[in-house]
């Protein structure tokens, strides 16, 4: 006797198909359209458009800023995360919502507050403009921008892990004879490999895609400033639709070859 | 290496965990720290291990003072309770790890990885990860790891703890052998009975961050001092029985209390009965053996090898029993028995014999002592007298709500407590409200008198506020509560009020002892309305009451006043004849009499709960 409650496997292809429905326009549709519109023109056009100066600035520039950001809060955003971890101190929660704040706030907002603090007439920016300092509209602005938009990404890969990890873990290694700096290393490093590899690509992923708080700290300087986001923005708005979206096309690219990468371990770590 | 401890003390947020602990440690020795969990013995490994530092006292290992050391210098093995195998490692590199750190060659290292394998029983197994193998392996990769370097002293926290009942018995039996054949100084720490007498040469057993004793297995099994370590380590009976001339009577049952046990006329001796040291008959015992009469079995449990048997006996006049603890409104004696199985089940009516018996030393009259802090003083002020005379230990105890205050607090105390003379009492310090602590604190520790101020507080705010005794009797104090009042003076004359109806035995039993101890005299008092004549017993209590003081050595003369009330009668019996305590039962009008003593005659008053005594 069958019982109603455990019915034969249910037909997949209704709701799959519904699904389907649904992304198809909301993300397939619009993501190929892009490849289509770069390839319109045919290869050549396409290369063409992309080997021109402004382009490979730019995707390089993106790149060196993607990577930079990678390493920098790879490096603040694990101490950050244990610290915040490790160590009980007063006003930990607090800190901890502060860390995390960067998601919460738009990116434009972002983009005005470091200009006001690090701006020509800005709180900091002031005294150092005398000394012939000046963070905004050059490419430490950009890096700043993004370390701030992509901090609690690192913190949020690492932290849990780390949180798993117990404290007698460091203990074990102190009694055996490890110094503080050789139980991270060999320790408790080792253990946040996962964590530090999923929690970078994220990191080189939103900054590769940042555009709302550069757009305002970066000034948008063509060959000096100007990101990938950036030239796509202003092929646009200049008509120029093919070198916007070749450029477009790249940065796609890279993203689903990050999120393969992303996902692929994810899921070898899941099993 | 020898390990010493002296007065080592740590303490969390203003309590000690552990707690002025002093051990010593033989080279080669295999220490077995005993205790409930929360009894700071873990505590002492980590203190041991370097991981956290003493607030006080002395850690050394082989004469050389460890407190400058690190934990990666003090060359002590570590097995925690979970183990703490590192994952990303292969077990033969978590072997590895300390030789590698301090930078053993690759072939030297792979040697001495082999060799502890082989040891621990996991030859051939050095390439798996944690997750490859059970509780009980990753237990003996942890004491390989331990070992690699050759520690000086091996430290297991609970190494058996995750691990079912049949491994234990295996891995305890080849970590012996381990630690015999290297003769590493050990200490293990453990809440299991039979693993510590199984495997401790010596047990210290601890309890509330203090260590109680030390001693052998069989010694401490045999002959233990307190009535803590009699209970944790086999249990059995524990009776409470009256000291006349060098005996202890139990009934009609008068057993020698041995030369070495300190006891006075009167004292409440404690006989511990193990289980197996109760026999129980089918016929009449001679005349010579020491029966406590015929008794009924109220539980019979087979369980192996032995059978667990609860026996109870008929009421015997002036004897309390403490463990097992009686069932309210249980009369009569129980006692735990055990007996070999394969031997025929007793009668279920046994006449009830002790083969033999230990005598618990009297532990040391404990004050709690509770001080504000600042202002004047009179707990402590009377505290001192009481301490001299009666050979008692202090603990002077501050509560704040403050956190930031609780080190301020401490030394305050000390310092208090050395200015009114009390020598080396230990300083407690909790943290929330006052009411609160006390009662926590006394139901806590074995005290046998808590001392609090009772003239007005002048609080922080600058505000008069009066004592807040009657809600600490209002929260269930188990303990008689001393209320100090005025300027403190020898206590030569105590009234016991039997202000109400019969006089209460836990006031009269309290009142004696403190009087016996202090040298002071007793008048044991009761009032009735004028013209009222008084209930025909009332004689009759009184001259118990004067007979059951002259029991303990103590002279007293009994009087009946007429007044309108209880609290007058007092008044007017203090106006005539000055006392220096006035002792009262926390009965219902308990607080409101005592309020009024202290109020009007400026006299210290102690409260004794009924049944505290």
């Amino acid at each position: 006797m069958t019982s109603p409650s455990a019915p034969s496997a249910p037909r997949a292809a209704v709701p799959v198909g519904i699904v389907l429905l649904v992304l198809l326009p909301l993300i397939l549709m619009p993501l190929s359209a892009i490849f289509i519109f770069a390839f319109r023109g045919g290869a050549d056009d396409f290369l063409r458009v992309l080997t021109s100066r402004d382009a490979q600035f730019a995707l390089r520039f993106s790149l060196l800023i993607a990577f930079a950001t990678a390493a920098i809060n790879a490096v603040f955003g694990t101490y950050t995360a244990y610290v915040l971890s490790r160590y009980r101190f007063r006003g930990k929660q607090p800190l901890g919502i502060v860390v995390n704040l960067p998601v919460a706030i738009p990116t434009v907002v972002v983009g005005t507050s470091l200009l006001l603090l690090w701006g020509p007439i800005g709180l900091l920016g002031r005294l150092l403009a005398p000394l012939g300092i000046q963070p905004m509209f050059a490419p430490a602005g950009v890096l700043l921008a993004h370390l701030f938009v992509t901090f609690p990404y690192m913190l949020g890969a690492v932290k849990p892990v780390l949180d798993e990890i117990e404290g007698t873990y460091e203990e074990a290694a102190y009694t055996i004879g490890a110094s503080r700096w050789q139980a991270f290393r060999w320790v408790i490093l080792p253990a946040l490999k996962g964590g530090l590899f999923s929690g970078a690509l994220l990191t080189f992923a939103h900054s590769l895609g940042e555009f709302g708080a550069t757009v305002l700290v970066s000034g948008n300087l063509r060959l000096r400033t100007q990101t990938a986001p950036l030239y796509i923005f202003a092929q646009f708005e200049a008509g120029n639709v093919a070198a916007a979206n070749a450029v477009a096309a790249v940065l796609a690219t890279l993203s689903f070859v990050i999120f393969f990468f992303l996902l692929r371990y994810t899921e070898r770590r899941g099993r | 290496m020898s390990i010493e401890l002296e007065n080592v003390t740590k303490r969390y947020a203003g309590q000690a965990t552990v707690d002025g602990v002093t051990l010593e440690v033989q080279k080669g020795e295999l220490f077995v720290l005993l205790g409930a969990s929360g009894s700071g013995k873990s505590t002492i490994l980590r203190l041991i291990a370097g991981l956290i530092a003493p607030d006080d006292g002395v850690i050394r290992l082989e004469g050389k003072d460890l407190t400058p050391v690190p934990a990666q210098e003090r060359g002590v093995g570590f097995v925690f309770q979970n183990y703490s195998i590192f994952r990303h490692m292969t077990v033969g590199e978590n072997i590895e790890f300390g030789l590698r750190i301090r930078g053993v060659k690759r072939s030297a290292r792979a040697e001495r990885r082999d060799e502890l394998l082989d040891l621990v029983g996991l030859g051939g197994l050095g390439g798996r990860y944690e997750n490859q193998m059970s509780g009980g392996q990753l237990q003996r990769v942890a004491l390989a790891r331990a070992l690699a370097y050759r520690p000086n002293v091996l430290l297991l926290d609970e190494p058996f703890g995750a691990l079912d009942v049949k491994i234990r018995a295996q891995l305890r039996q080849s970590l012996k052998d381990i630690q015999r054949s290297l003769g590493v100084t050990t200490i293990l720490v453990t809440h299991d009975q039979e693993e510590a007498f199984e495997l401790g040469m010596r047990i210290g057993v601890m309890d509330r961050g203090r260590l109680l004793e030390v001693g052998t297995p069989s010694d401490l099994y045999a002959r233990p001092r307190s009535l803590y370590a009699a209970q944790f380590l086999g249990g059995g009976t524990v009776l409470v029985g009256q000291c006349t001339r060098d005996q202890v009577r139990l009934g009609t049952l008068t057993l020698p209390i041995p030369a070495d046990v300190p006891h006075e006329e009167g004292d409440r001796v404690r006989v511990l009965i193990r289980p197996e040291q109760v026999s129980l008959e089918g016929a009449e015992p001679a005349p010579q053996a020491a029966s406590l009469g015929r008794g009924e079995i109220l539980e019979n449990n087979f369980s192996g090898a032995v059978r667990r048997l609860r026996v109870r006996v008929p009421p015997l006049p002036g004897v309390r029993q403490l463990v097992p603890a009686p069932a309210f409104g249980e009369e009569g004696v129980t006692l735990e028995a055990s007996m070999p199985a394969h031997l025929a089940e007793p009668p279920r009516q046994p006449w009830v014999v002790l083969e033999s018996w230990h005598i618990l030393r009297q532990p040391t009259p404990r004050l709690l002592v509770c001080d504000e802090g600042e202002g004047i003083a009179p707990a402590l002020e009377l505290a001192r007298p009481l301490v001299a005379s009666l050979d008692a230990v202090a603990t002077v105890l501050g509560v704040t709500s403050d956190a930031r205050r609780i080190d301020a607090m401490r030394a305050a105390l000390a310092e208090r407590a050395a200015a009114a003379g009390l020598e080396t009492p230990s300083v407690r310090v909790r943290r929330g409200d006052l009411v609160t602590e006390i009662v926590s604190e006394q139901r806590e520790g074995p005290y046998d008198f808590v001392v609090i101020g009772a003239g007005e507080v002048e609080s922080r705010r600058g505000r008069r506020e009066p004592p807040r005794f009657g809600e600490i009797l209002a929260g269930r104090i188990r303990t008689p509560l001393l209320l100090a009042r005025g300027r403190p003076r020898r206590i030569e004359r105590i009234l016991i009020c039997t202000a109400v109806g019969e006089p209460g035995k836990s006031d009269i039993r309290a009142g004696g002892w403190l009087a016996r101890r202090l040298g002071a005299a007793v008048t044991l008092l009761h009032v009735v309305r004028p013209g009222q004549t008084p209930l025909p017993m009332v004689p009759l209590h009184l001259e118990r009451g004067v007979a059951t003081l002259r029991e303990l050595g103590v002279s007293g003369t009994h009087c009946m006043r007429a007044a309108e009330s209880p609290v007058e009668g007092i008044l007017g019996l203090l106006r005539e004849t000055p006392h220096d305590l006035v002792v009262v039962g926390a009965s219902a009008g308990g607080e409101r009499i005592t309020r009024q003593v202290l109020r009007q005659a400026g006299c210290s008053v102690l409260v004794v709960p009924h049944g505290s005594w």
